[in-house]
This record gives structure tokens, C-alpha cells and sequence, in this order.
């Protein structure tokens, strides 16, 4: 086991496109570490850096003290799990488990000890004698799993391993992952686009865009504290809405509604007072809503009418819209066209009359239905700020005091 | 459609099968009622039961053409196929991992023209250019081809590779390789383009290298390419007519040395006009292809492999 230290790593493709851009990332060792963000954002090239499957073009990749920028993908004892699994289909499960090991001249009682060893914490004996053709594809990724477990290598490498799942084995899949990581405790990088599997799988999430480094936190802090925009934007869902707000001492107002801001929100995000009286961009979580009658009594209301509610059952999402335009920044238009897989064109869902689309998410039992007027309370405490210039979070620890 | 389904597939099918039908299943048929005449071209043709079957086991050129199938048949096939799966890992894969992917070596591309250009060129005029390439001087007025001249400049003996008796069929197989690598480079070049990258990537992070890439994971992926290639080059051992007829001295010679069954059936149909032997020889000779098709498929089956 050991920990991976990208120091200022950079891609550049034939053609100067840069894929990973100065990325400087410390995973420690025995963490789960996620790199998440929207396709093309260069999360996979970043980790095939790290296994060596790509050239460095800059910066340095050391695993456990060591730089392996020039060392090739086998002597830098890591292990990789693909998105397709890349079993080898002409041998069997056991063969498959046993290559690696036998490549590396491990001692044949070894192979056998390790390989039924892992058969027996992913539960693949019954199928080690198949050929992967004859597996299903949750057991195929099993398969995939073991044989990087068998190596025992310093890291796993793992670039989307559940994307080819369907959505109720992805599910279980993700349990286990957490459950192994927890027994064997290697340092493990995992890539996906996926944001809710990256905040239930790592210790920390590094949240990439066009090949830069947003942010990197555990899962909670960045929800609770995202450092910009695009972080706010990208994490949670439903998203973050956002609107064009206007700043006071007493209070923030946009759209014909105007909210208390708490005297310690001042305090805890430094910067802020120095914006009273500035238009700055306000995001509220859908889940810092909540029916008016199932609320603390101490949050702030306002009266909105649905546009569109979905029941989910625990709970309902009420869309609704409110009398300001969309935020139009680069950051969340940005996430805007990555929702709509890069068609510029289209949005979610066609705009009234330029209005913005909220999302609140509030207790099941509030009943509400499409066109229904309601008031929902705010918890103002969780309101965000970003400055509407730069996209950064006002008052971010991380973020340069304005 | 399922009304007219049956006039919709005999339409599609009418033609193929009227012009098979004609052109090669009568034909066969046709040769194998002649095999069993003693006809030759003009008179009426006469049943005379198998003694053509019989005459062929005592006619030494016909006995000494199918031992040099055998010989094509082993040697033809192995060569061509371990330097055409030589030259196409070595053009797709034998390179460095290079942004992220696995490629040729340097210049990848070019090879493959240069390899595959033999194919093009038509076999007469590459009977004519091996004339040249192997030609042995007398020392006075023709003087040494390629090879020869390379041999006699670092003071080797020279070497008549038409002419000896001993070494004019290999040299006849030496073309027909030299022909058939390009072709079989561009169909093991498929093959492997078709093999998942990440199932190399994952044997790279496994510790393999070329020499286990290539025995471990390519050659059992590209089993039903090379099966594939096998068999249409134990097909071609079964002819080599153009090449021999093309390049050998007295058509086969020396002595018979070169001879192939094709050329003996020609020889004996349009120049001694025996046609119903020549038969005998040709019904011989599918036999002995459907033999060898139909035995190398039964030894080289294994599981197909899925993706």
C-alpha cells in the first residue's frame, strides 16, 4: 500500500488539446479517492496517467515515494479494474485471476491460495471454471475485481468499473466495493461521471473540470461547501438553484422575495459584508427547502406555486418557477450542456417566459400537486454565495480572500 | 413480407444459383462422367470403368505432383503464417504504448503498402521477375541474378534455383509466400484491430510482455483469423499452376522436379489430349482439398470466443 502524489500533472494531446492541466492531487494511502466530473473533464486520462497506460506530458507521478513517470505500467504494482472488465475471453475465470501471478513468477501454491482466496470473498467459486462468455456482466465485473485483488498491488486503478450495470446491481456493486475497501484497505483511485456513486464510495472526492482541478473534500463538505459554480452545480441532486440576488445586511432579495441572512452566516464566510448592497449569485440546495408545515419553525418562508412535482415516494420534488431569469454563467452553463450530453440547443426543459426552473425537495406528506400554490420554508443557514464575476464561493476557505 | 416471402428469397437467390449451378456444380458432375471414359476431345467417349483411377498410382508424374502438394501443404501455410503474424504484430502492436494506446512500430503504415504490393502484381509477371531474381550466371554471357550475384560478391558458391533438381520446388514455394505474406498481413491486421485495446492494456498492467503478448493473449484471440488463413493457403497448395507453369524450366522440370497435379491435368488434357485421364486427376485432386478443408476444421475447432 502507499499513496499516490501527482505534482503539477499535465496531459497535452497531438494537436496542443490539454487534457489534465497542472493537476496536483495527494491521495493517501489506504484512501478511497473518486475523480468525478462531466465527460471529457480528463478524470480517466488522469488515472491511465497514473497506471501508465499514458505518457506524462508534465509534472510527476510518484506511488509510495517512488516517481514512475518513466517506468512501464507492470512495475508500477498497481492494479486496474476497466469499464468493459477487458477479461481475457479465451481463458477461464481461474486463468483469468491467476495471469498476473503467474506472469510475476509467484510460487504455484501461492496462485492457487490467492486466487481461491479472492473466488471466495466475491463469491466466484462455483464459476472459476467458466469462460467469461458464460457470465453475467455483475459477475464478469467479480471477476474483473479478483484479479486485481489477487495482485496485492500497492493501488487500485479503477476507471468506471459499475457504468455497464444496470441500476439495481450498480447499487449493490457500490456496497460491496465499500465493504472491500473497508477489509483490504488499499489506496484506491476510482474514476466516474457518476456523482452520486462518487459521494457514497470515497473517503474524498476530487471534482475535475476540462482537466482542472475544482476541488477536493470529503463528500459532506462538498455539498455543504461547494468552492465555486461548477462544484455547487455538479454536486447534489436534484442540483443546486441558483439565481442573480441582490446583497443587503439585513437580507438577500431576488425574484420579489426577499430572505433574512442570518447574522452568522456574516461571520462564517469572511468577505461577505463586503458585498452588501452588490448583485451576487445565490444558491439554495433543494434540500435546504421544505413544506411550510413540516418545517422548523424558524426558517424563512416564501409563497411559490408548482409547476411540476415528482413523487418519489419518501419524498416529492417540486418544481416550480420563479420570476428571475436563469443564472447565465459560464460555469452553470457549462453544466447545463454537459446535462444535455452537448447539444447546445436544447434545454431540460423549455423555459416560460424566461423564468428560472426550481427545485425543492419537501416531506412526502405535504401532498402537493401540479399547480398547487404553497409556501415553503428555507433554511437560510445554508444558503451559498458566489461572487458573480469569478463563480467562487464568497467567503470559501479555499477560495482567495476578496 | 411474409406473404411473399418465398418469390422475394427465389428472387434474390435465382441468379447465384442458376450461374453456380451451371458453371461449377455441372462442370464437376461433368468431370467426373468424363474421369470414367478414356475420351480424347474428338472421338465419342468410351466408359472404360476406373483403370483411369488405376493408371494414376503407377504414372510417376502424377505420384511425384502429390508429393509436392504434401510438401506445399506443410510448408506453404506454416511459413507464410508465422512471418505474416510476425510482420502484423510487429506492425500493430509491436510498438511503444504511445497516448494510451498500443501501435505499430515506426513507419507501420508504409510496411503494410510494401507488403501487400506483391498481391497486386498479376503471377505471370512475378514469374518473370523471379526468372530474373534467381537466374544463375554461366560466367561468360548471362549473367548471375539477385540472389546469386549477392552469393557470388561474398564468395559464396552459387545456386541454380530453378535449375538443380534439389532446390527449384522450394524456390517455387519461396514465391508463392513471398506472394501470399502481404495478404495474410492485411487479414491478421484485421483480426487484431478487432481485439478489444483494453484486453492489451490489462495484460500490460499484468506484467506481460511481447513475447507473452503475442503467445498468451493475441495469437488465441485471432484462432478463427488464423484458422481462416490456414486453410485458404492449404487451398492454394493444391494448385501453384501459374507460378510453376510461369517460372519452372520445362513446365514442372527439372525432371518433374517442380510439377504440380493442376499443371499434370493441363498437360494431359490440352497436350496429349487425355482428357478423360486428366479428369481422373482433377476428381483426385477435390478430393484431396475437401479432405484437407474439412480435416483442418475438425482439428482446429475450438470455442468461439465472444467479446
Amino acid at each position: 500500500m502507499a499513496q499516490i502524489v501527482l505534482q503539477d500533472v499535465d496531459k497535452i494531446y497531438a494537436g496542443g488539446v490539454k487534457a489534465v492541466d497542472a493537476l496536483s492531487l495527494e491521495i493517501r494511502d489506504g484512501e478511497f479517492m473518486v475523480l468525478v466530473g462531466p465527460s471529457g473533464c480528463g478524470k480517466s486520462t488522469a488515472l491511465r496517467m497514473i497506471a501508465g497506460l499514458e505518457d506524462i506530458s508534465g509534472g510527476t507521478v510518484s506511488i509510495g515515494e517512488r516517481v514512475v513517470n518513466d517506468l512501464a505500467p507492470k512495475d508500477r504494482d498497481i492494479a486496474m479494474v476497466f469499464q468493459n472488465y477487458a477479461l481475457y475471453p479465451h481463458m477461464t475465470v481461474e486463468d483469468n485471476l491467476a495471469f498476473g501471478l503467474k506472469l510475476r513468477g509467484t510460487p504455484k501454491p501461492e496462485i492457487k491460495k490467492r486466487v481461491a482466496d479472492a473466488a471466495k470473498m466475491l463469491g466466484l467459486e462455483p464459476y472459476l471454471k467458466r469462460k467469461p462468455a458464460a457470465l453475467s456482466g455483475g459477475q464478469r465485473q467479480r471477476v474483473a475485481m479478483g484479479r486485481a485483488i489477487v495482485r496485492e498491488p500497492q493501488a487500485f486503478l479503477m476507471d468506471e468499473p459499475l457504468s455497464n450495470l444496470d441500476a439495481k446491481l450498480r447499487v449493490s456493486m457500490r456496497a460491496s466495493l465499500n465493504q472491500l475497501h473497508e477489509r483490504l484497505g488499499v489506496t484506491t483511485v476510482y474514476v466516474t461521471h457518476d456523482q452520486v456513486e462518487a459521494m457514497t464510495l470515497g473517503d474524498r472526492v476530487c471534482v475535475l473540470r476540462d482537466g482542472k482541478l475544482q476541488q477536493v473534500d470529503t463528500p459532506q463538505r462538498l455539498f455543504d461547501a461547494p468552492v465555486n459554480l461548477f462544484v455547487a452545480g455538479f454536486i447534489g441532486s436534484p442540483s443546486m438553484n441558483f439565481v442573480t440576488a441582490k446583497l443587503e445586511r439585513d437580507g438577500v432579495s431576488f425574484a420579489g422575495f426577499k430572505l433574512p441572512v442570518p447574522a452568522d452566516v456574516f461571520e462564517t464566510k469572511p468577505g461577505l459584508s463586503g458585498y452588501a448592497g452588490k448583485e451576487i449569485i445565490l444558491g439554495i440546495r433543494p434540500s435546504d427547502f421544505e413544506d411550510a408545515a413540516h418545517a422548523k419553525p424558524d426558517w424563512a418562508l416564501i409563497d411559490v406555486t408548482s409547476t411540476v412535482t415528482e413523487e418519489l415516494g419518501s419524498e416529492i420534488n417540486v418544481i416550480f418557477a420563479i420570476d428571475a431569469p436563469p443564472v447565465e454563467h459560464k460555469d452553470t452553463l457549462a453544466l447545463a450542456k454537459d446535462a444535455t450530453e452537448g447539444e447546445e440547443e436544447e434545454t431540460a426543459i423549455p423555459l416560460l417566459d424566461n423564468k428560472a426552473l426550481w427545485t425543492a425537495r419537501v416531506n412526502a406528506r405535504s401532498r402537493v400537486r401540479p399547480g398547487q400554490s404553497l409556501e415553503l420554508a428555507i433554511d437560510t443557514h445554508s444558503m451559498h454565495f458566489f461572487d458573480p464575476e469569478s463563480g467562487l464561493a464568497i467567503g470559501h476557505p479555499d477560495t482567495p480572500r476578496v | 413480407m411474409r406473404q411473399g416471402k418465398y418469390p422475394f428469397i427465389f428472387g434474390f437467390l435465382a441468379a447465384p444459383v442458376t450461374l453456380y449451378v451451371v458453371f461449377v456444380i455441372w462442370p464437376y458432375i461433368q468431370a467426373f462422367q468424363i474421369s470414367l471414359t478414356n475420351w480424347n476431345g474428338f472421338s465419342a467417349p468410351k466408359y472404360i470403368g476406373l483403370d483411369n483411377f488405376k493408371n494414376l498410382f503407377s504414372d510417376d508424374n502424377f505420384v511425384a505432383a502429390v508429393e509436392h502438394h504434401v510438401v506445399m501443404l506443410i510448408a506453404l501455410p506454416l511459413v507464410t503464417v508465422m512471418i505474416a503474424l510476425f510482420f502484423s504484430f510487429l506492425l500493430n502492436l509491436g510498438g511503444k504504448l504511445q497516448g494510451g494506446q498500443l501501435r505499430g512500430v515506426r513507419g507501420a503504415n508504409l510496411y503494410k503498402v510494401i507488403f501487400f504490393l506483391p498481391q497486386v502484381l498479376a503471377v505471370a509477371i512475378v514469374g518473370v521477375l523471379f526468372q530474373t531474381i534467381y537466374q544463375k550466371g554461366d560466367g561468360t554471357n548471362v549473367p548471375d541474378g539477385v540472389i546469386n550475384g549477392l552469393l557470388h560478391a561474398v564468395h559464396l558458391p552459387t545456386i541454380g534455383f530453378i535449375t538443380n533438381p534439389a532446390v527449384a520446388l522450394w524456390s517455387m514455394i519461396g514465391v508463392m509466400v513471398w506472394q501470399a505474406v502481404g495478404f495474410y498481413v492485411v487479414l491478421f491486421s484485421a483480426g487484431m484491430a478487432s481485439i478489444p485495446k483494453d484486453l492489451f492494456e490489462a495484460a500490460a498492467l499484468d506484467g506481460a510482455g511481447r513475447f507473452t503478448l503475442f503467445f498468451k493473449v493475441t495469437l488465441p484471440l485471432l484462432w478463427d483469423t488464423l484458422q481462416v488463413g490456414w486453410i485458404y493457403l492449404g487451398v492454394a497448395a493444391f494448385d501453384g499452376f501459374a507460378i510453376v507453369q510461369v517460372l519452372s524450366i520445362d513446365n514442372g522440370g527439372p525432371n518433374h522436379s517442380t510439377t504440380v497435379l493442376p499443371l499434370e491435368i493441363y498437360r494431359n488434357a490440352f497436350t496429349y489430349s487425355k482428357f478423360g485421364y486428366a479428369s481422373a486427376m482433377g476428381v483426385v485432386l477435390f478430393f484431396m482439398t475437401l479432405t484437407f478443408a474439412a480435416l483442418t476444421m475438425r482439428v482446429t475447432r475450438r470455442d468461439s470466443i465472444e467479446f
